[in-house]
């Protein structure tokens, strides 16, 4: 563990781990990583590993084309195959009210140069005959949007950080943040201390916590959400489906197994509140109706993880300016592994010029809150 | 027309004993088999049996044979007629085989049919492709033509035909790439069963053949998985490369020459199919006519043995008089008690319903367990199901082995009496006896072996210390290699302690590095190469290699990966992080869930 640090990044995920990243791209030296656990230990290694475009903000429409870039040039960037795949997203619409939504969103992405159709039933049927489509009246499909492993993803950014000269500390918790005369001089842990004027908060589910220690009230929290996973079949379902009105999404892993969630009716607040069997109670009758091939499908492993929550589900990516220099990219509200390249990129474009260059993300700063009419980001599960 | 006292037809253990209770009766008596020697299924077993010390137990199939055809030929009352394949049984009792070429006749007192079973047949599609066999046609062309049919197969059936057939396979040195079994459970004995796990093959449960595939032989097969309505569930559908598929999917009794001889015959499936109405002492529903062994119901050498003996004396005793009643009984009482265990259900109410009653054992089955003394050479005996066998009682020379009269216990050891001299361990059919000694001051263990794999390992040549599943999980150093003459050898090697309950079986190790985690197919190099690039954290290297991720939740390889990063980072496994077990704890169905829970 070094002693001094340009930049200190407190969380060790694959928003962290990809803030490194760019940092070292950029050039800049003594970058140190605090992770408290492993690597993957916290929402990233338990997320479901969606890519997905079609989101009714149009900043978060940006965001993620823009991972969807970066995601294409993993591979080579990084230098780990993370199982990344282009098989969609299929979205369904149960009634009128919905699709008409649907048909605002698409306009939307649509605006921002987005790839993305409303498809009818009788389309989504001739493309997943399999699907039982009861009730749908119809949908829409992006076809770029896909899915990747998001577990090696977060390690593949921790072993390139590693090789670049990122000091990399797993098992190293950050105990609090050495503020003086609103000048940030140093990072406590629980292995020691590190001299730094500059620190990132990328610790996911307590980010509301290491905010509090520079003395940042920073309105995120975490609740709980359940996921699964079943055994491996052969290759049959391309796309991430998501129903908001049922409350699941789904997908097929190219290891061939299928992950699954919903979001609870009353989530459990906090960061690893263990799981339910009312979870697989209520997962069962939805998706072995829309998925009947999946009745006698084993379910091998269910879990959980914290999402953690902005009060418009959008991230909160922004610098404090009540001290120098303590900056935070937090509150990815669900959807944060498929926007890391993206804000990776920005962040350490923040941290070396002050702003972000490659793409303008200045309404994600704290104060869009203050005294204003939120506007939510609706396409949540 | 020549005229015998005794016609037997059929020249399995049921026969030959048969003949041999009747000419020691000085009935004259002929027996027609039709093949070129006698021994029936027995000449194609090459491993040892399960059963009473008393009828050859622990003996191998084809020795017991040899021992009765050696007690045939000293009888002068008893005529061989090899290659006689008998077409008909004629009214009074005449008795038509033909040979070479030719139609003979005999005609005789009392006939006994003891013409064993046929091998089911399973239809799919392809199922007459060149290269599906039965499993029996497997063994008599490896066993008694050392013709090898193929390189690769695949076993239909876990029963313990199949299984045996398996390890026979394995030891002609052929590789099996798995046993399909449509039911939720291993048909055959465990510790059968567990003969063949340990040896890397691994049994599909729940599963069936869907095809094979071919032009002109199988090339490969298809199989799937089955719901509890035996349909195929799409999408789990794969594909093994194989050249050879064996069914053994149970035997049915060839009924057809007693049903010529007008014996009625009844459809008893616990008892094999169609079979002839029997009374207890073997006479069928034509008082000239018995039968005996598989013909009756399909079970073991054992009881075909003691049904053929029972069937000749009641013979005998119509024949010639004889006072054979006190013998009846005792051979009645030993049948009873054979068929008193767990694994004789199936045939007592088979019998019941042809209303023949098997009396409720007098004899209770003790199984109590009995101090282990922890750092002694001495046998460790994983012998847990109840089935009718006391060969390792049989074989200890210092009484350290416990049956008792019920020869359906399971044995129990007194480790204070036991000197590890071995010879239990050699002598158990099921191989399911080893030698254990733990060596604390290094954190050792040392492990004796049933091993009748050739080429033998030699003393300090280091092998792979696989799991009772088959799997890799340490290496082992070969200590000891003690020969035996009946082929079961024992091997001793030495590896960590910590894994003295895992590691069941040694193995050569191969060019290709071997598999840790069997679900996800990870291989130790794997691993290995993952921790060499600096992950060091178990969930991290789970995380890239998939291991312990599978369906059985790491259960059988945690602890090998475990062993595998405390050997490269010098940590010791009590201080590394083992992951979180998390539900389900066996993979369980959609289905299971559907209708929401049922509060209790
Ligand atoms: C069930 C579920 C499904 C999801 N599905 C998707 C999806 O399909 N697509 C998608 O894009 N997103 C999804 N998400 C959301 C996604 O997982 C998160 O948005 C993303 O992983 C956030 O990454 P992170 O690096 O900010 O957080 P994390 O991965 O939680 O990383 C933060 C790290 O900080 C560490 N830390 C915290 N405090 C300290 C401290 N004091 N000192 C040192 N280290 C500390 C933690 O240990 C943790 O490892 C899902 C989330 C869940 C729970
Ligand atoms: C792979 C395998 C493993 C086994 N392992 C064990 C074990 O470990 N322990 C155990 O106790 N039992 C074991 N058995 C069972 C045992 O071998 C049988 O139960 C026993 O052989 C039955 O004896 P049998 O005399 O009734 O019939 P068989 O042994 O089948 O003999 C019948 C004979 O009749 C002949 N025959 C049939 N029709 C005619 C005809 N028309 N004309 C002339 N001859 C005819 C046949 O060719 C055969 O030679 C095993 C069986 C198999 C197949």
């Amino acid at each position: 563990m070094k002693s001094n640090a340009s930049v200190v990044i407190i969380g060790g995920g694959i928003i962290g781990t990809s803030i490194a990243f760019n940092l070292a791209k950029l050039g800049v030296k003594d970058v140190v990583v605090f992770e408290k656990s492993y690597i993957s230990s916290g929402s990233t290694g338990r997320c479901g590993g969606g890519i997905r475009q079609q989101w009714t903000s149009p900043m978060n429409v940006r965001l993620a084309m823009r991972s969807v870039e970066l995601f294409k040039r993993f591979k080579e960037d990084v230098g780990m195959d993370i199982e990344y795949y282009q098989g969609g997203y299929l979205l369904l619409a149960y009634d009128e009210k919905e699709m008409a939504d649907f048909e605002n969103n698409v306009k939307i992405q649509k605006n921002e140069g987005l790839d993305v159709e409303l498809v009818t039933p009788k389309e989504i049927h001739e493309k997943f005959p399999f699907m039982d489509l009861e009730g749908v009246v119809g949908g829409t499909w992006c076809p770029s949007d896909g899915h990747a492993n998001p577990q090696i993803a977060n390690i593949a950014y921790a072993l390139k950080i590693k090789e670049m000269g990122v000091d990399l500390n797993t098992h190293t918790e950050v105990k609090g943040i050495d503020v003086q005369n609103g000048k940030i001089v140093g990072v406590e842990t629980d292995k020691g201390y590190v001299k730094t004027n500059v620190v990132v908060n990328a610790a996911g589910g307590f980010s509301h916590e290491v905010g509090k220690m520079a003395g940042v009230d920073i309105p995120t929290y975490s609740e709980r959400h359940q996921i699964l996973v079943t055994e491996a079949i052969n290759h049959v379902l391309d796309p991430m489906v998501i129903s908001f009105k049922k409350n699941y999404y789904v997908r097929q892993t190219m290891h061939g197994s299928f992950i699954m969630g919903q979001s609870d009716k009353e989530p459990a607040r906090g960061n690893d509140l263990g799981h339910t069997v009312e979870f697989l109670e209520e997962m069962a009758p939805k998706m072995v109706h829309d998925f009947p091939f999946m009745n006698h499908l084993h379910i091998v492993r269910q879990w959980s993880g914290a999402y953690n929550v902005s009060p418009d589900a959008q991230p909160i990516i922004d610098e404090a300016d009540n001290i120098s220099r303590f900056i935070f990219a937090v509150g990815f509200s669900g959807h944060g592994f498929m926007l890391a390249p993206a804000v990776g990129e920005a962040v350490a474009e923040m941290v070396v010029y002050g702003k972000s260059k490659t793409m303008d993300i200045s309404n994600l700063k704290m104060e869009r809150f203050k005294g204003k009419k939120i506007s939510k980001e609706r396409n949540v599960v | 027309m020549n005229l015998y006292q005794a016609v037997i037809i059929g020249g399995g253990p049921a026969g030959m004993m048969g003949a041999i209770t009747l000419g020691n009766h000085g009935v004259k008596t002929i027996i027609l088999d039709e093949n070129e020697s006698i021994g029936g299924q027995l000449v194609k077993q090459t491993h040892k049996f399960f059963g009473d010390h008393a009828h050859y137990a622990s003996t191998r199939g084809f020795e017991i044979a040899q021992k009765l055809d050696e007690e045939i030929s000293k009888n002068k009352n008893i005529e061989v007629e090899n290659n006689a394949t008998v077409i008909g049984i004629y009214p009074n009792n005449t008795v038509v085989y033909t040979k070479d070429g030719q139609e003979h006749k005999i005609q005789a007192k009392k006939i006994l049919i003891a013409t064993g079973a046929m091998e089911k047949q399973l239809p799919f599609i392809n199922s007459d492709l060149p290269g599906v066999y039965g499993a029996g046609a497997v063994q008599t062309l490896m066993n008694e033509y050392g013709i090898m049919p193929g390189k690769r197969f695949l076993i239909i059936g876990s029963g313990n035909i199949g299984l045996i057939l398996a390890y026979q396979l394995i030891q002609a040195g052929v590789e099996v790439r798995a046993i399909v079994e449509a039911l939720g459970k291993v048909g055959g004995y465990d510790v059968h069963a567990n003969k063949v796990k340990r040896l890397g093959v691994p049994i599909l449960l729940n599963h069936t053949i869907v095809k094979a595939i071919g032009d002109e032989s199988v090339q490969g097969a298809i199989i799937a998985k089955i719901d509890d309505k035996f349909q195929t569930i799409p999408g789990t559908e794969r594909e093994m490369v194989v050249d050879t598929i064996a069914i053994s999917v149970g035997l049915t009794p060839l009924t057809e020459l007693a049903e010529q001889a007008g014996c009625k015959v009844e459809f008893i499936p616990e008892l094999g199919g169609y079979v002839p109405i029997r009374d207890e002492r073997m006479r069928t529903t034509n008082p000239d006519v018995f039968i005996a062994g598989d013909l009756s119901s399909i079970e073991e050498a054992t009881t075909a043995m003691i049904e053929g003996k029972i069937a000749a004396l009641e013979m005998a005793r119509d024949i010639n008089g004889s006072d054979t009643k006190e013998e009846i009984e005792e051979e009645l009482r030993t049948l009873a008690l054979f068929r008193s265990g767990p694994k004789s259900v199936k045939i007592r109410s088979g019998l019941e319903k042809m209303g023949i009653k098997i009396s409720i054992p007098t004899k209770p089955i003790i199984n109590e367990k009995k101090e282990d003394v922890i750092g002694k050479l001495r046998a460790v005996l994983e012998c847990d199901e109840e089935i009718p066998c006391n060969s390792c009682e049989a074989s200890c020379p210092f009484g350290a082995i416990h049956i008792g009269e019920n020869l359906n216990s399971t044995p129990v050891l007194d480790a204070e009496k036991c000197t590890g001299c071995g010879t239990c361990v050699n002598a158990c059919p099921g191989l399911a006896i080893f030698m254990m000694k733990e060596n604390e001051e290094e954190s050792t263990v040392t492990l004796g072996i049933p091993y009748e794999l050739l080429p033998l390992p030699e003393k300090g040549q280091k092998m792979w210390g696989l799991s009772k599943e088959g799997n890799y999980v340490c290496d082992v150093t070969v200590e000891r290699v003690v020969k035996y003459p009946n082929k079961t050898n024992i091997v001793y090697a030495k590896f960590p302690i910590e894994f003295k309950d895992t590691v069941r079986h040694f193995a050569f190790p191969k060019k290709e590095s071997p598999i840790v985690c069997r679900c996800e197919e990870v291989s130790l190099e794997q691993i290995e190469k993952v921790i060499d690039s600096g992950v060091t954290d178990f969930e991290e290297i789970k995380r890239l290699t998939r291991v312990t991720m599978g369906p059985c939740g790491g259960k059988n390889c945690k602890l090998v990966v475990l062993g595998i990063l405390s050997r490269k980072t010098g940590v010791p496994i009590s201080k590394l992080s083992h992951g979180t077990s998390r539900p389900p704890v066996k993979p369980v169905e959609f289905s299971v869930f559907k209708k929401g829970g049922d509060d209790k």
